[in-house]
């Protein structure tokens, strides 16, 4: 196959770019058109989360300390994440979105793509660039006036995320084989989705320093040299507009990490805090009916050490307090000079009825008092019961903006 | 960080309640003290889930300073939560 996809390009993506900066200024009028930073964290040593455009025009960057982003932009105003207004603004994008096809994939809080492929009623004679405008149009009625997103259309996934990224913000552009080559000319091998530090050094060895030089390469070099896998196929078709990213994925873990608010804390402070996030994890199986085998411990050190541990039971778990117990045991064998903790939970498999544990009064009790603690929580809001053990970890480990995982919005 | 300040304060409020995308648009709030706010524009409503409670945030501006409003859709009450004006750096 050396030839591209002609069809009609029907896949939409769609991203609020700098989006939780973009809501802030929807929601504070008063902060338009000023540099804004949002930051999980009240601290000149926190680390930025989203940069609004014109903080980024001043060099700011995501991941970069606010104090760094101080030096460079003096005005820069930082404003601590507020995920509740960037959830409802998810749904009202969603909304929008099934508006127009049954095939709607949301890629993360702020992004999107809709397939128009079985939507011919949508479509009923219009072209994407003209829904793409009806869209944008319909972001500011629909939830406000500062409201910009791009929009990038092509035949498969790949190339209209690439469009989406081509003139932000607020832009719309269509790759079509006839100018396929003519944006790729203009992007580093970086700029392309999957292709990081780890994959341009493994082009680089073979003489492909550009898009171009990538599209031109030959399939089976890029299958049997460059990934040594059928990946290698799977780029050579991305780039040529074909399909090969419409795949569902399941959740395989769930986790959380927290980075800690202070570093002389002790050991017991900073379990208290690991069982604040295995509440937070065992809420979120949970609400996905999945119960868990496995459970893996991280850590991180000052000095950039990384340390893990994990453990596999032979029977499934989900209650905070079995979770709570392994990863107690298992951070016990944690270093000092922790600098960030996290837990994740893997071998995830559907939470059975209780007919099995019949026989087992403890089991069964465990899963009423879970039940009930999730049936309270979800009445009267997260963190109405939880344990003793976490009273006063809520104001330092609160949720914050759930990136990746649409699961949980 | 900021000059914001978070606050729990009961207030009065005159909303309409209409039609279209933003059918609940408060328009003029009078704090505590007497002092009357009149609201020049609509940031963003959201709705905010407490248990089966629903807040309803309304993140509204009078040309000088921004503010939060929250209704309280089961006891039918507004508070003033937040207040910013001039947003200093940290």
């Amino acid at each position: 196959m050396s030839e591209f996809n002609h069809e009609r390009p029907l896949i939409m993506h769609i991203d609020l770019n700098s989006c939780f900066a973009t809501v802030e200024q929807q929601a504070r009028p008063m902060l338009r058109g000023r540099p804004v930073a949002i930051v999980n964290r009240r601290s000149e040593h926190t680390a930025i989360v989203t940069a609004s455009y014109e903080a980024r025009a001043k060099g700011v960057k995501v991941g970069m300390r606010f104090k760094e982003a101080k030096a460079l932009c003096p005005d820069i105003v930082a404003l601590e994440s507020d995920p509740s207004k960037y959830r409802y603004v998810y749904h009202r994008l969603l909304d929008i979105m099934n508006d127009y096809s049954a095939h709607v994939t949301m890629k993360s809080i702020d992004e999107g793509v809709i397939d128009f492929h079985d939507s011919p009623a949508a479509i009923s004679g219009r072209d994407l660039e003209d829904i793409g405008r009806e869209i944008k149009q319909r972001l500011k009625d629909e939830i406000g006036i500062w409201m910009r997103c791009n929009i990038g259309i092509a035949t498969n996934r790949f190339l209209a995320k690439t469009a989406a990224g081509l003139h932000k913000p607020d832009g719309m552009d269509i790759i079509t084989p006839e100018n396929l080559r003519q944006v790729l000319a203009t992007l580093e091998l970086t700029d392309l989705t999957g292709i990081a530090k780890h994959n341009e050094r493994r082009l680089n060895s073979v003489g492909i320093f550009t898009p171009i030089e990538f599209l031109d390469a030959d399939v089976m070099a890029l299958q049997k040299v460059v990934f040594k896998s059928v990946v290698g196929r799977w780029w050579y078709e991305r780039l040529r507009g074909f399909e090969v990213d419409d795949v569902v994925s399941d959740v395989k873990r769930v986790g959380r990490q927290y980075v800690l608010e202070s570093f002389d804390l002790t050991h017991d402070q900073i379990a208290k805090r690991l069982h604040h996030l295995c509440e937070s994890v065992g809420s979120r199986m949970r609400s996905q009916n999945r119960a868990a085998r496995g459970i893996y411990v991280y850590a991180k050190t000052l000095q950039r050490q990384y340390w893990h541990v994990s453990s596999l039971s032979i029977l499934p778990f989900y209650s905070d307090q079995t979770i709570y117990a392994q990863a107690r045991r298992l951070f016990d064998q944690a270093p000092g000079d922790l600098k960030e903790i996290g837990i994740h939970c893997y071998e995830l498999e559907a939470i059975e009825d209780d007919q099995l544990s019949l026989f087992n009064d403890q089991i069964v009790h465990e899963r009423q008092v879970t039940g009930a603690i999730d049936d309270i929580n979800k009445r009267y809001g997260e963190r109405t019961i939880h344990s003793a053990n976490t009273l006063g970890t809520g104001i330092y480990v609160s949720q914050k903006i759930p990136f990746g995982s649409t699961r949980y919005l | 960080m900021n000059d914001e300040t978070f606050l729990h304060e009961r207030v009065e409020v005159i909303a309409i309640f209409g039609q279209g995308h933003h059918p609940c648009r408060p328009l003029k709030f009078r704090r505590a003290s007497g002092r009357e706010i009149n609201i020049s524009e609509l940031g963003l409503h959201h709705p905010f889930g407490q248990g089966r409670k629903t807040l309803h945030i309304f993140d509204v501006t009078d040309g000088g300073a921004d503010y939060r409003l929250e209704f309280d859709s089961e006891q039918l009450v507004w508070h003033l939560t937040m207040e910013a004006d001039h947003y200093e750096r940290i």
